[in-house]
């Protein structure tokens, strides 16, 4: 294993989290707090950090797969521990597994907090919070591959382990443009939210960060009540760019070089549009009653039905107050997610797609055992390797679920409480139902619970096997055994 | 941000459809210098290896498909190279890529009933290049076959010069002689441009002690160059007989060649079908229905007095087995063709004779191509080779207009390091520069150098 290869990406990593670290100091000047010296000697620390570790060069500088998956998932995690020091630092979270906690959730861009009193964070703070969303979205490493030239085409491999969905492809030939495409398009997009915000007379702070949640499909919002207390101009316009944030990037970049008809080809979208449309009727007819007005109405079954199926997580009701039909429909959208290539997470769109493609395909083969029918997707006819990948990744999700349902269980909890913890952070929604419900945060679980949650939720942001790759004895001997060269 | 503009940094954006050895020696030389590639091929798996390894875009497809070439991107791209394994599926491609795009296009064709007419279908095509790896491969072989002592041959100037390698023997004249009293006890008309010891490459200065052992590349014109090689006391004789094991058709390119040079051919081929379509095109020849890694069959066809023998089979390890022995058992100048350069590394140290590697023959040529497309008007690259396994470039410019590099003596510029001009051609004259030569606009300078990625004639100047 290619150890210094990871050992250079990490300190990349480390580099571009001191810059933005920033942002939160130049946020604190704003506002006059003191907590952003505590956010600018973290970033110089990590700038420092990253610096020496990254100033030695890499003889090799191959990355195949597995290094890609390591250097992911090692990067994610070191930069949650960054990302969560100013929090503990400042005292304003004061148990570091809660500073923790809440930093991967904002890097996977979950949403659940255990903050019980939102408004009492800095600014800084509140602003660090959201900034880890917008980071998180699109991903550091496909940041890192933006801005830096790592040579080699296998670099392909970071972007591979990174980005959500079962096939990755570039936009353009070169990685670095790719890349960089990617990031212009999300921070264009990201803008002109903030600008409609704006309009709609949302204060600055508010609609930087709003914009920040909901672009990277995140959900952490800066008041208790999330969305609830804001304008429904506000509301609208946030449902309609999480929808947006949660279609593949493709079709954006797609439609800048004038390609509109292969837009259309995409099915993902139609699909992931469809589910949007029926289940917000369905909740829509469900709900009715319990508003004033069906414009209030319709509003609310369209917020939430997008915030959840984009994994989102903003609310502007407390939807666990909702009739059975209508909580089983969010249940079942939280399985679901947003399409892949985008800032959603969850299982994908486009797996659902596949993967109801094969039953169609196994039902006709009961009818024509010796029939020989190719599975079509996106107009091309689906590699075996797709495939198989699509459903080698239902089984372990399934089964790391199963796992996490019982370490989650010894805390004691409903199971309702206990079985929504788990699926509202692998699918890195935000909350859950019961005692998790949209009003309430996870404060109260255990450490041990925690720890479990916050592998959830970094496995359902990198899409499961760069983190279990990491446990692989043969990976932890590599790299254990790449250091002691090291020392020597 | 979005536009595809053709400047040198961006690099070109280049269609490359075929994923085989020309298609991936490509991919790895163009990406290497900053174009934007996108690379179709049928086969999904062949292009995951190159797009896991190279930075690249990967399409699934037939690349002569109107609506896989648009995917791909025809409208913006500058260049369009078909390299296929089959001519016809190349040329449609070309074709398509000429009616939607405006780029220009490059096909590979190799059978030789097309070959011979590749001329006519440039034209009528509207191609810009025709590529044929096996006949350039052939060419470069039956180079060194003129001078079996030589490691390798490569013509410049229209032929009008060569360089050539040579190792040189223990006990030579050359050995422990400083470069710069070449001049005064051997000959002026000779430039030692790269030497590689000891598996280094280095562009020697004056103070430079040569010593045997010793891998060098000279340039002279071809007659200045034969006159030294006697004066050093190596053999120039052309040989009179060759073996070449394989009738594919680098075998039928080469023995062609050869025939026409008035050597006496004879070819071993396993399948009975190819030989006889073998003798039809080549009724000198003598083609034996036989397999060639026998080696009883290699003795009954003479190879202990052979001169030459050339191992073709399309089997790289049967190639290499076949030079060993041939090395071993006779005292022919043997050439070995490594198609796949999987170990390069290992190649280069055994004793091989001369190891020709097909891939780098043709891709030298592309990237001479694409190199000087890239400039802007005031040079051109001629002629593009690379030497010592492309460690080492050598470049013919064109000089086609003032710059920063004409006009002055050479004394008072400023070269980059590792770095020697080695003639200046004037109008049919070579002239090997001194410090008060100049260079002119309408010459050709060649240039050798350590450094790769040259474009532009300004490059050389640090």
């Amino acid at each position: 294993m290619n150890s210094s290869m990871v050992r250079i990406i990490l300190g990349h990593i480390l580099k571009i989290e001191a810059g933005f670290l920033l942002l939160p100091c130049l946020v604190a000047l704003i506002y006059g707090e003191k907590v952003g010296l505590i956010y600018l000697a973290v970033a110089a620390g990590s700038l420092i950090a990253g610096i020496i570790m990254s100033i030695a060069p890499a003889e090799d500088k191959t990355l195949f797969l597995k290094e890609g998956c390591v250097a992911t998932a090692l990067s994610w995690i070191l930069m949650s521990i960054v990302g969560s020091l100013p929090f503990y630092i400042s005292r304003e979270i004061p148990r570091f597994v809660d500073a923790c906690f809440e930093t991967v959730s904002g890097f996977t861009t979950t949403g659940s907090s255990i903050l019980s009193d939102i408004e009492g964070l800095t600014h800084a703070s509140l602003f660090w919070r959201s900034a880890t969303h917008w980071i998180g979205g699109m991903g550091v490493l496909v940041f890192l591959l933006s801005i830096v030239s790592l040579s080699g085409g296998s670099t392909i491999n970071l972007m591979k382990a990174e980005s959500p969905g079962p096939s990755v492809g570039k936009l353009v030939p070169k990685i670095k443009s790719t890349a960089r495409n990617l990031y212009i398009i999300y921070a264009v997009i990201t803008i002109i939210e903030m600008i409609m915000l704006m309009v709609g007379g949302c204060p600055a702070f508010d609609a930087i960060t709003l914009a920040f949640g909901t672009a990277g499909t995140g959900g952490f919002a800066i008041k208790g009540d999330s969305v609830a207390g804001y304008s429904s101009y506000v509301q609208w316009v946030v449902t309609v760019f999480m929808i947006l944030f949660g279609i593949n990037f493709n079709a954006y970049y797609l439609i800048l070089i004038k390609h509109i008809k292969e837009v259309f080809k995409i099915e993902e979208i139609k699909y992931y549009l469809l589910v949007i449309l029926a289940s917000t009727l369905i909740i829509f007819i469900n709900i009715k009653d319990m508003f004033g007005s069906w414009t209030d109405a319709i509003r609310h079954s369209a917020f939430q039905v997008a915030s959840i199926i984009t994994t989102t997580g903003f609310a502007t009701v407390d939807f666990d107050t909702w009739n059975t039909t209508c909580k089983m429909i969010i249940i079942l959208l939280m399985f679901i997610g947003a399409c892949a290539g985008s800032t959603g997470g969850g299982i994908k769109v486009s797996r659902f797609v596949i993967m109801g493609k094969t039953i169609l395909k196994e039902i006709n083969s009961f009818i024509h055992p010796k029939s020989i029918k190719k599975i079509i997707y996106d107009g091309k006819p689906a590699e075996h390797s797709m495939i198989r990948s699509v459903n080698v990744y239902m089984a372990t999700y399934v089964l790391i679920m199963a796992a996490s349902l019982i370490l989650v269980s010894f805390n004691g909890e409903d199971l309702i409480t206990t079985a929504t913890s788990v699926i509202t952070c692998m699918n890195n929604i935000g909350p859950g139902f019961a005692k998790l419900g949209p009003t309430c945060n996870f404060s109260f679980l255990s450490t041990f619970t925690k720890i479990v949650l916050m592998f959830d939720m970094l496995a359902g942001r990198l899409e499961l096997f760069p983190l279990i790759i990491l446990f692989h004895p043969k990976l932890l001997r590599d790299l254990a055994g790449g250091k002691r060269r090291q020392d020597i | 941000m979005f536009g595809n503009k053709n400047n040198k940094k961006s690099g070109m954006n280049i269609i490359i459809v075929g994923c085989g050895k020309v298609g991936s020696a490509l991919v790895e030389r163009l990406a290497g210098e900053g174009h934007n590639i996108t690379l179709i091929d049928k086969d999904a798996a062949k292009i995951q290896a190159v797009t896991n390894m190279y930075d690249v875009m990967g399409l699934v497809g037939n690349g002569g498909s109107y609506g896989v070439q648009v995917e791909a991107g025809i409208d913006t791209a500058d260049l369009f190279i078909a390299v296929t394994d089959s001519d016809e599926l190349n040329l449609l491609c070309c074709t398509v890529a000429k009616r939607e795009g405006k780029c220009v296009t490059i096909a590979r064709v190799h059978t030789p009933e097309y070959s011979k007419e590749a001329g006519f279908l440039k034209e009528k095509l509207g191609l810009e290049m025709i590529i044929n790896p096996e006949y350039e491969a052939a060419k470069v072989m039956s180079r060194t076959l003129s001078l079996p002592m030589a490691e390798e041959v490569s013509s410049f100037a229209h032929g009008q010069v060569e360089m050539i390698k040579i190792r040189i023997p223990e006990g030579n004249t050359l050995d422990g002689m400083k470069i710069k009293d070449l001049g005064r006890d051997v000959t002026t008309n000779v430039v030692i441009c790269a030497v590689e010891r000891e598996g280094e490459v280095f562009i020697p200065s004056g103070m430079f002690i040569l010593r045997a052992g010793d891998l060098i590349s000279f340039v002279a014109t071809r007659k200045d160059a034969r006159g030294f090689l006697k004066k050093i006391g190596l053999k120039t004789g052309q040989i009179r007989d060759a073996l070449i094991v394989g009738g594919g058709k680098d075998a039928y390119y080469l023995a062609e060649q050869l025939i026409r040079a008035g050597i006496e051919v004879s070819i071993i081929e396993r399948n009975a079908d190819k030989c006889e379509a073998l003798s039809i095109m080549l009724p000198k020849a003598v083609i034996i229905n036989d397999d060639g890694t026998n080696e009883e069959v290699l003795k009954e066809a003479g190879l202990h007095n052979i001169q030459a023998f050339i191992p073709l089979t399309g089997i790289d390890e049967e190639n290499i087995i076949l030079s060993l022995y041939a090395k071993r058992m006779s005292e022919a100048k043997v050439i070995t063709r490594v198609s796949r350069n999987n170990f390069k590394s290992i190649v280069n140290t055994m004793d091989l004779g001369s190891v020709i590697f097909p891939k780098y023959v043709i891709s030298d040529a592309i990237v001479a191509y694409v190199r000087a497309r890239m400039n802007s008007m005031d040079c051109n690259i001629e002629t593009l080779y690379h030497i010592f396994g492309s460690r080492a470039e050598a470049i013919e410019f064109m000089v086609e207009n003032e710059s920063a590099v004409t006009g002055k003596k050479l004394s008072d510029m400023k070269f980059k390091n590792n770095l020697r001009i080695a003639y200046i051609r004037r109008k049919n004259n070579i002239i090997f520069p001194g410090g008060d030569d100049e260079i002119h606009v309408g010459d050709s300078v060649m240039v050798v150098t350590t450094n790769t990625g040259f474009q532009d004639i300004q490059d050389i100047l640090a």
